[in-house]
């Protein structure tokens, strides 16, 4: 094939990939959602003078009137204690956690696909080895092993980054296992290897292209898994430093007020929900686009 | 098979590690008294170092702890709910959690098998969509978010469910098998109080039991009703569902026996992950409902920074789930005759 026909077939390609997608309008809503939280995460982050916020990246208490206030026009979706105005307190949230789910889940995704592509493309005991590795990480619950690590670490949000890309990469290197174990088999990397290409090319520019439409799906139903753990440990208490903006920490501040100001934990609760239902519509949409079946419904 | 054997001991390589990562004066601290110093202290210090095989090399150390493991002796454990031997404190608390999580697999089972069969043979009717969005939104909630929902549902509002704890502690004010929150002889209350046959507390005891569990089943079962209505549409397109349905077998039949049992075969395969699920709830939902179970030790370990505590929980749910998983490949074997070790 030459290079001026291989041109438009990747465009039509792509035309019938953003077809599939936007035929699936549930998943559409979850990119919408899912794009607001990223221009959030993204102003913040890179241009947080836009917004009127004096400490962009705290929390701003007000001891005068710490106990919850219902919403009012003042506060629209009302405060929490120690007097922070919920509004506020959930754009600056969600920088923080959109960016510390992105830096779990793509470290994650590249050791594991790293690992499951060496052990597999090898084979072996180098694959007998790294599995049984995978395995034991498997054989904890991520939350328990999270805890564990941050008790080795300080619990501090560093550790908590480190802790779960540690327990997060051994399913992407399952994922790679079972597609190196399939791709490896088939004639082009034959063709490769007969050609004396090096192991190292063959492994990362024949067989990962081919791995990384799943991880992609794979990644975007994690975004949300991970959105999930990172605010059940700040729940439980994982971090000790008050006046940061995690939508799970802004929960358990409501925990005390739960029978008169139930909707300072309701609301932070209801942005984790929303974001987590939207990367999970999301996933489901991109499956559909790498799923040959769906493909040719169109 | 026999892999299993090499997990456990990977597993308490990674647990022995993470002790030992922080270096040894972290673990002579809670033997030391802060305020010796000078030469005594010194003296201590080496003494401890004998004590406890220091000056080995580690991989050495390593052999004289899992000695240790082995002969039950996990260390020791101080937290505001309990001080005292890990083991110990694994007694007490593990029956708790046990409870807790067989109540909500059964909860799961019971509900999300049909609802899952429900959904696929409905497919795209209103019921489904239904079912399917609110499966998804359980499966996008935090657990904690979804235990104190219901706690204002159901504690605040309706005020027909106790929030937190096992009893009410006015009922076992004065019983002679519960002291210190502690009941006898199996350290679960419901049971405790059927064996001595006191069925106000048994009640109360089960009211306590019914936010956690109910929690802890939503949050598991959105998973694996969405696995098993995935299942289920494909084996109702499979070719003997067809030959069964033209040989003229009810469809109720075709459905119940013939193509929900084999689309049951990849939901038990997963039934590991959903062990895996439970105990990792168990750690937030005993924390929201302060149910004294291995989850709420694990926690207020946490915050204390206490190692026994979390090592202990840690190294205790690995091996729980590697003795599952390989229950579940027993079965396994045992119900697809497909299978041979």
């Amino acid at each position: 094939m030459s290079k001026s026909n291989a041109k438009p077939d990747r465009f039509r390609e792509l035309k019938l990939s953003l077809q599939v997608f936007f035929s699936n309008k549930s998943a559409v809503a979850g990119l919408i959602i899912f794009l607001f939280y990223f221009f959030d995460a993204l102003i913040l982050q890179f241009f947080p003078q836009i917004l009127p916020f004096k400490h962009p990246y705290q929390l701003t208490p007000n001891y005068a009137n710490p106990i919850p206030q219902p919403p009012s026009f003042k506060h629209p979706f009302g405060t929490t204690y120690p007097g922070v105005d919920l509004l506020n307190a959930i754009i600056k949230s969600i920088r923080l956690d959109f960016w510390l789910s992105l830096e779990i889940v793509i470290p994650g995704a590249i050791i594991g696909l790293v690992v499951g592509i060496i052990a597999t493309y090898f084979g072996g005991w180098i694959d007998e080895v790294l599995m049984r590795v995978t395995d034991i990480v498997f054989s904890i619950p991520y939350l328990v092993l999270a805890i564990a690590i941050g008790y080795v670490l300080g619990r501090t949000l560093q550790s908590m980054m480190i802790a779960l890309i540690l327990v997060w990469w051994p399913l992407y290197a399952r994922y790679a296992r079972s597609v190196t174990l399939e791709t490896k088999e088939l004639t082009f990397i034959e063709a490769a290897r007969a050609a004396g290409t090096s192991n190292l090319k063959i492994m990362f520019k024949h067989i990962l292209p081919n791995s990384l439409p799943p991880v992609f799906v794979q990644i975007s139903l994690d975004l949300g898994t991970i959105m999930l753990t990172i605010s059940a440990l700040a729940f439980i208490g994982f971090l000790p430093a008050a006046n940061l903006p995690e939508l799970g920490y802004l929960t358990s501040l409501g925990y005390n007020y739960i029978q008169t100001a139930p909707w300072a934990m309701i609301i932070p609760g209801l942005f984790i929900v929303l974001f987590a239902l939207a990367v999970n519509l999301m996933g489901d949409g991109f499956r559909d686009v790498i799923d040959p079946r769906r493909r040719s419904e169109l | 098979m026999l892999l299993f054997i090499p997990t456990l001991l990977g597993l308490t390589v990674i647990v022995f590690v993470l002790i030992h990562i922080g270096g040894t004066n972290k673990l002579l601290a809670m033997y030391l008294s802060p305020r010796l110093t000078g030469a005594a202290r010194q003296q201590i210090i080496a003494e401890l170092d004998q004590k406890f095989h220091f000056n080995d090399p580690i991989y050495i150390q390593y052999f004289y702890w899992l000695a240790q493991i082995f002969q039950g002796n996990w260390g020791i454990t101080n937290t505001p709910i309990f001080s005292g031997p890990v083991t110990q404190a694994i007694e007490l608390f593990f029956p708790n959690t046990l409870m807790l999580t067989i109540f909500a697999a059964i909860l799961i089972w019971l509900i999300s098998i049909p609802l899952g069969v429900h959904t696929a043979v409905n497919r795209d009717k209103p019921s489904d969509n239904v079912i399917r969005v609110g499966s998804l939104t359980f499966y996008a909630m935090p657990w904690y978010l979804i235990g104190i929902i219901l706690i204002i549902i159901f504690a605040v509002w309706l005020k027909i469910l106790p929030i937190n704890g096992t009893v009410n502690p006015s009922l076992v004010a004065d019983l002679s098998w519960y002291h210190n929150g502690i009941s006898y002889p199996t350290h679960i209350l419901l049971i405790d109080a059927l064996i001595h046959g006191n069925l106000v507390v048994a009640g109360n005891a089960f009211l306590h039991l019914i936010m956690p569990s109910v929690t802890l089943a939503l949050g598991v079962m959105a998973a694996l009703v969405r696995l098993m209505r995935g299942t289920m549409l494909e084996t109702l397109d499979q070719d003997f569902v067809n030959f069964a349905r033209a040989k003229g077998v009810p469809e109720k039949v075709v459905i119940n026996l013939h193509a929900k049992n084999n689309a049951l075969l990849p939901v038990i395969t997963n039934f590991g992950y959903l062990v895996a699920g439970l105990l990792g709830g168990v750690v937030v939902i005993e924390d929201v409902f302060s149910y004294p179970g291995i989850g709420m030790w694990l926690t207020d370990a946490m915050i204390n920074n206490d190692m026994g505590g979390i090592m202990g929980g840690t190294l205790l749910f690995g091996i729980i789930l590697v003795v599952t998983s390989l229950a579940l490949d027993l079965i396994y074997a045992k119900i697809d005759p497909r299978i041979r070790y």
